[in-house]
């Protein structure tokens, strides 16, 4: 229950959405627990009907994630020892920063340590897709946490 | 391999096969650029893994448990509802004696309960009544027109809890009803059964290879259908014995 309420307020910022989604997803998943594959992750598995609990919501409350173009990857990216440097909260909050789409796969992935396949599952996108948002959400982390605007 | 930073992250992450895995190292071994994404996304998961996570309000666990409680006493009102039916559907199916006498009962009670007889045919003639349910699909034993003082009414079919149905025949007169229900499959019942049934008196029996139940509250009305019933079809096997003979 911790973890997906950490990984909820990281995808939502708001511990009042947090705590409804969390909510929603164990009522979903006791609704359709015979969805559930034995041996296959079960954390993975509630990760997605989180996740689509997520879009439900987005798309009830007509709000879409803003995705964001990278212009390039090019060069003017900080050194990685000084996008490094800072604290727990810089971190944070350059997490907090990213656009959602971004910042559910990195979270996926760097916190929950999900598989690229499982990530693929959750967020119902090609594993190239998830390949990609997790290396512009870093790409962005590095500039913020560099100081640059990205 | 050029710069390809997005294969960069894969290999990072570990999610690339042996081949691009060593085109990738071999490119890092003259690239600095590619090298400080490597350096940076590696240190960038750490940091991330060490994150305090959030912790959440105290009241969210026992509230999500007490949804989920009052969900699981939801689901209940329906499932076990629908458990007993499947059970009562599975007894059916295996001729469960004493559930098909409280089937009959039942349907005795609703039809007679009635104002008006539920029937699809109407006569006190036999062989109109008989000839009736031929028609639709179900012989009968020769019924007679009257028995224990009732008269015969007429007939309608009725729909049993395996899907099937049973033949049900109506005599009615001033002291009283009854049924006579012909179920085409088997019911296991032994050299017979007679039971009282939601105040109703069930005796079923096998006559000629069919299931015959009769329901009434005049037990001796019950005795003289079953003999003239019983008569006819020895009287009828008889019949047709005599020929070979």
């Amino acid at each position: 229950m911790k973890a997906m309420y950490a990984t909820a307020l990281r995808l939502t910022r708001n511990p009042h959405d947090a705590e409804d989604l969390v909510q929603e997803t164990f009522l979903r998943a006791f609704r359709g627990f015979d969805g559930y594959t034995s041996g296959t992750n079960i954390r993975a598995w509630l990760y997605t009907i989180l996740h689509r609990a997520r879009t439900d919501a987005l798309r009830r409350s007509s709000r879409v994630p803003p995705m964001e173009e990278l212009s390039s990857d090019g060069p003017g990216l900080p050194p990685p020892q000084d996008a490094l440097a800072g604290g727990q909260e810089d971190l944070a909050r350059a997490l907090d920063g990213l656009p959602e789409s971004f910042r559910a796969a990195v979270v996926l992935r760097d916190v929950e340590e999900l598989s690229y396949q499982e990530i693929a599952q959750v967020l119902a996108i090609p594993v190239g897709t998830v390949m990609s948002r997790i290396h512009r959400g870093r790409l962005l982390l590095r500039k913020t946490l560099g100081g640059r605007r990205p | 391999m050029s710069c390809d930073p997005e294969r960069i992250t894969g290999y990072v992450d570990g999610a690339l096969d042996p081949e691009a895995r060593a085109a990738v190292e071999e490119h890092l071994a003259s690239c600095p650029a590619c090298r400080d994404q490597v350096e940076f996304e590696r240190g960038v998961r750490e940091r991330l893994r060490g994150l305090p996570a959030p912790t959440p309000a105290p009241g969210l666990e026992p509230r999500i448990r007490r949804r989920l409680a009052a969900e699981h006493a939801s689901a209940m009102r329906w499932l076990l509802p629908l458990a007993a039916s499947l059970t009562l559907a599975a007894l059916w199916t295996r001729g469960f004696a004493p559930l098909v006498a409280w089937e009959l009962a039942r349907d005795h009670a609703h039809c007679f309960g009635r104002p008006r007889l539920p029937a699809q045919v109407v006569s006190d003639d036999p062989a109109r009544v008989s000839a009736w349910f031929e028609d639709h699909g179900t012989l009968l034993p020769v019924i007679p027109a009257h028995a224990g003082g009732l008269e015969l009414v007429g007939g309608r079919y009725c729909w049993l809890p395996d899907g099937t149905r049973a033949a049900h025949v109506y005599y009615g007169g001033e002291d009283g009803h009854l049924s006579m229900f012909v179920i085409a499959r088997s019911v296991r019942i032994g050299s017979g059964y007679r039971q009282l049934m939601r105040g109703e008196n069930v005796d079923l029996s096998r006559l000629g290879g069919l299931t015959v139940g009769l329901v009434s509250e005049d037990v001796n009305a019950i005795g003289a259908l079953r003999e003239r019933l019983t008569t006819t079809v020895a009287s009828r096997a008889e019949a047709r014995r005599s020929p070979a003979d």
